[in-house]
C-alpha cells in the first residue's frame, strides 16, 4: 500500500476537489479580488486537502502494511486474526471482526478433523492390539500340528502379520515422538535379526542372502529400523527375478554410515523411480507383479525422517537402497 | 523344569501348554486367577510366562507380588509392543519381553537361555538313534566306538534329521535352521554341506544313513 495506489483510489475527489478549485479561483478573479489573495487562498485550499488525505493515508498505511506482512510471514494462514490488532478506524475494524469471525470457524473446523483423526489412530491401535490375538492363536495351533496343509497355512497367516504390523506403523508414523529410543545398536546384528525374520519366505523363493556389514554402531530406535529394512527385504522378494539375491553391505563416509541392500530383482523403471516414495504410487511394477499398496516405501522415508536418517533409492541391475545413518549422538535433522 | 503359563486366552493357553510339554517342559497353566501368587508359588515353577495384558487381572500387580516373594525368572509377553510397556516391565523385576504373536523359536531360546543362566543348567546336549550318538557340545558324531568330528553346519543338519527320526525334513527346513544360526546358505550350499556330512558318516561305517526323498527332502 504506497501512497499514489492510495491516491489513484481517491481520483474521483481529487478531479471534484481541483474542479472547486478552479471554480472558486475563477469566482475570487472575476469579483475583482487581488491575484495574490487568490493565490493564496488557492494554495490554503491545496494545502488542507493534501494534508487531510495525506493524515488519512497514514492512518490505515500502518495497519495494512502490517496485515500484509502477517500474511506473508505466517504458516499457519488460518491464525492471521490472533497476530494483528484491532485497527482504529471502521473500514479496518470491518474487516479485522470479519478476519476473526473467520479465522475461527476455520480452527473449529481443523479441531473437530483434528480430533477425528486421533480417535481413529486409537481404534487402530486397540484393533492391532486385540488382532494379534487369534493371530497368535492360529501359530500357535498350527505349529502343534504341522503338516503340508498347516504350513500353506502358516505362510498366510505370516502375510497378515506383516499387514497388520504395517498398518500399527502406519497409524504410529505420525507420531513417532510418543514412541522411541535412539540406542546404540549394532548394524550386524540388526541386518541379520531382520534376514532371520524372513528366513522362511527368502528360503523359499530361493534369494540367497550375503551379508558384508562389520560389527558398526548406529544410533536409531530398533523398532523402526527393524520395520524399515523388513519392508525392504519384502520389496526385493516380491520383485525378484531369476537367481535373485540380497547382498548388505555398509560403507563409512565422513560423518556418516551407509548400509546398503542391493538386490538383482526386476529393479524400477526410470519413469517410476522418482515417484516410488509417494504415498500410495504402485508403478508399473506394483500393477504388473502384485497387488501394491504403494505405503511401504511412503512410510520408510516418512519414518527415516523422523528418525534423522537418510534414504536413498538407485536401480541398476536391481534394487539398491541406501539408508545414511549420520555419526554421532546428535543428528543433523 | 516346571513352567507356569499365565494367560487369559483359552486357546492360546492350551495351545502353549502342548508346545513346552512337546519340547520337554512340565506347565503349570491356570485357568482361574484368584490366588494366582499363593498357586504359583505352591507349585514351586522354575519360570513364569506372565501376559501382561490380562483383563480381569493386572499383570503388572501380579508381577510385584511375585517380586516381593520370590525371585523366579518371568518372561512378560504382550501384544503391545511399546517401549513404554517394556520399561515397566524391567522396573517391575522381568527378566524378559517377548511381543506376540510369539515367535516360537525364539521363545524357545530365550526360556533355555534364561533357565540355563539362572539354575546353572546344561540343556541336553546328546541325541541317540539307533546306537547313533550326536554329541552336539563336542560336534562329535560316534557309532560302534568310532567316532568323527563335525563342522557347526553338519551338526546342525545332523541334529535336526535325528530329531525327526521317521519323517521327511525338506530342504527348506534344513537351510531355515542353519539360517537362524547366523548361517545364511543357500541351495548349492547346503547340497554341498549334505554330501560333505554323507562322506563322513561313511567314513565311520554309517552307509546311507541319511535318505534322499526326491523333491520332498531328507531323513533318516
Amino acid at each position: 500500500m504506497n501512497f499514489i495506489r492510495f491516491l489513484k483510489d481517491k481520483i474521483a475527489i481529487i478531479t471534484i476537489i481541483i474542479l472547486a478549485l478552479v471554480f472558486i479561483a475563477v469566482l475570487l478573479l472575476l469579483t475583482k479580488v487581488n491575484t495574490y489573495v487568490v493565490f493564496f487562498v488557492l494554495l490554503t485550499l491545496i494545502g488542507v486537502t493534501t494534508a487531510c488525505l495525506y493524515y488519512e493515508y497514514f492512518k490505515k498505511a500502518s495497519f495494512y502494511k502490517n496485515l500484509i506482512k502477517a500474511t506473508n510471514e505466517l504458516d499457519k494462514k488460518y491464525l492471521l486474526s490472533e497476530i494483528i490488532n484491532s485497527p482504529d478506524f471502521f473500514e479496518g475494524e470491518i474487516l479485522y471482526d470479519t478476519l476473526k469471525i473467520s479465522n475461527k470457524a476455520m480452527n473449529d473446523e481443523i479441531s473437530v478433523y483434528k480430533l477425528a483423526m486421533e480417535e481413529y489412530r486409537e481404534y487402530i491401535e486397540t484393533w492391532v492390539h486385540e488382532i494379534k490375538t487369534p493371530i497368535s492363536s492360529s501359530l500357535l495351533i498350527l505349529e502343534n500340528n504341522q503338516n503340508e496343509i498347516t504350513k500353506s497355512l502358516q505362510e498366510e497367516i505370516d502375510k497378515i502379520n506383516k499387514f497388520v504390523e504395517q498398518a500399527l506403523f502406519y497409524s504410529r508414523s505420525n507420531t513417532v515422538e510418543k514412541d522411541y529410543i535412539i540406542k546404540e545398536c549394532n548394524l550386524k546384528d540388526i541386518v541379520k535379526n531382520c534376514v532371520k525374520r524372513n528366513s522362511k519366505m527368502l528360503i523359499k523363493n530361493k534369494i540367497s542372502v550375503d551379508i558384508k556389514v562389520c560389527d558398526t554402531l548406529v544410533f536409531t530406535d530398533k523398532k523402526w529400523i527393524d520395520f524399515i529394512i523388513n519392508q525392504i527385504i519384502n520389496n526385493s522378494i516380491k520383485y525378484k527375478s531369476e537367481n535373485s539375491y540380497i547382498k548388505f553391505f555398509a560403507k563409512e563416509n565422513k560423518n556418516s554410515i551407509s548400509l546398503y541392500i542391493k538386490d538383482n530383482g526386476i529393479g524400477i523403471p526410470k519413469q517410476d523411480i522418482s515417484r516410488v516414495f509417494e504415498k500410495g504410487f504402485t508403478g508399473e511394477n506394483g500393477r504388473l507383479f502384485s497387488k501394491s499398496t504403494g505405503i511401504g516405501l511412503y512410510l520408510c522415508k516418512k519414518l527415516c525422517g523422523k528418525l534423522g536418517l537418510k534414504i536413498n533409492i538407485f536401480s541398476e541391475n536391481g534394487t539398491t537402497v541406501e539408508i545414511v545413518f549420520p555419526m554421532g549422538k546428535l543428528t543433523n535433522l | 523344569m516346571k513352567i507356569a503359563i499365565i494367560e487369559d486366552d483359552n486357546k492360546i493357553r492350551n495351545e502353549l501348554s502342548q508346545f513346552l510339554i512337546k519340547y520337554g517342559y512340565d506347565v503349570f497353566a491356570p485357568e482361574n486367577f484368584k490366588n494366582l501368587v499363593s498357586d504359583v508359588l505352591h507349585e514351586k515353577v522354575q519360570l513364569i510366562l506372565l501376559d501382561i495384558n490380562l483383563p480381569v487381572y493386572d499383570g503388572y500387580y501380579f508381577c510385584r507380588e511375585i517380586r516381593k516373594i520370590s525371585n523366579v525368572p518371568i518372561i512378560i509377553v504382550t501384544s503391545r509392543a511399546s517401549d513404554v510397556d517394556e520399561l515397566m516391565s524391567m522396573h517391575l523385576g522381568a527378566d524378559d519381553f517377548v511381543t506376540k504373536p510369539y515367535n516360537l523359536q525364539i521363545l524357545l531360546a530365550r526360556i533355555s537361555s534364561i533357565l540355563k543362566r539362572v539354575y546353572h543348567l546344561e540343556i541336553p546336549q546328546e541325541i541317540t538313534y539307533n546306537g547313533v550318538t550326536l554329541d552336539i557340545s563336542k560336534s562329535i558324531v560316534s557309532f560302534n566306538d568310532r567316532e568323527i568330528e563335525l563342522t557347526k553346519n553338519e551338526v546342525k543338519i545332523l541334529n535336526i534329521l535325528m530329531k525327526n527320526i521317521g519323517k521327511i525334513v525338506p530342504r527348506d527346513e534344513i537351510m531355515n535352521e542353519l539360517w537362524q544360526s547366523d548361517e545364511f546358505v543357500d541351495d548349492n550350499t547346503l547340497t554341498v554341506n549334505i554330501n560333505r556330512l554323507r562322506k563322513k558318516l561313511e567314513s565311520i561305517e554309517l552307509d546311507n544313513f541319511i535318505i534322499t526323498k526326491r523333491g520332498q527332502g531328507y531323513l533318516i
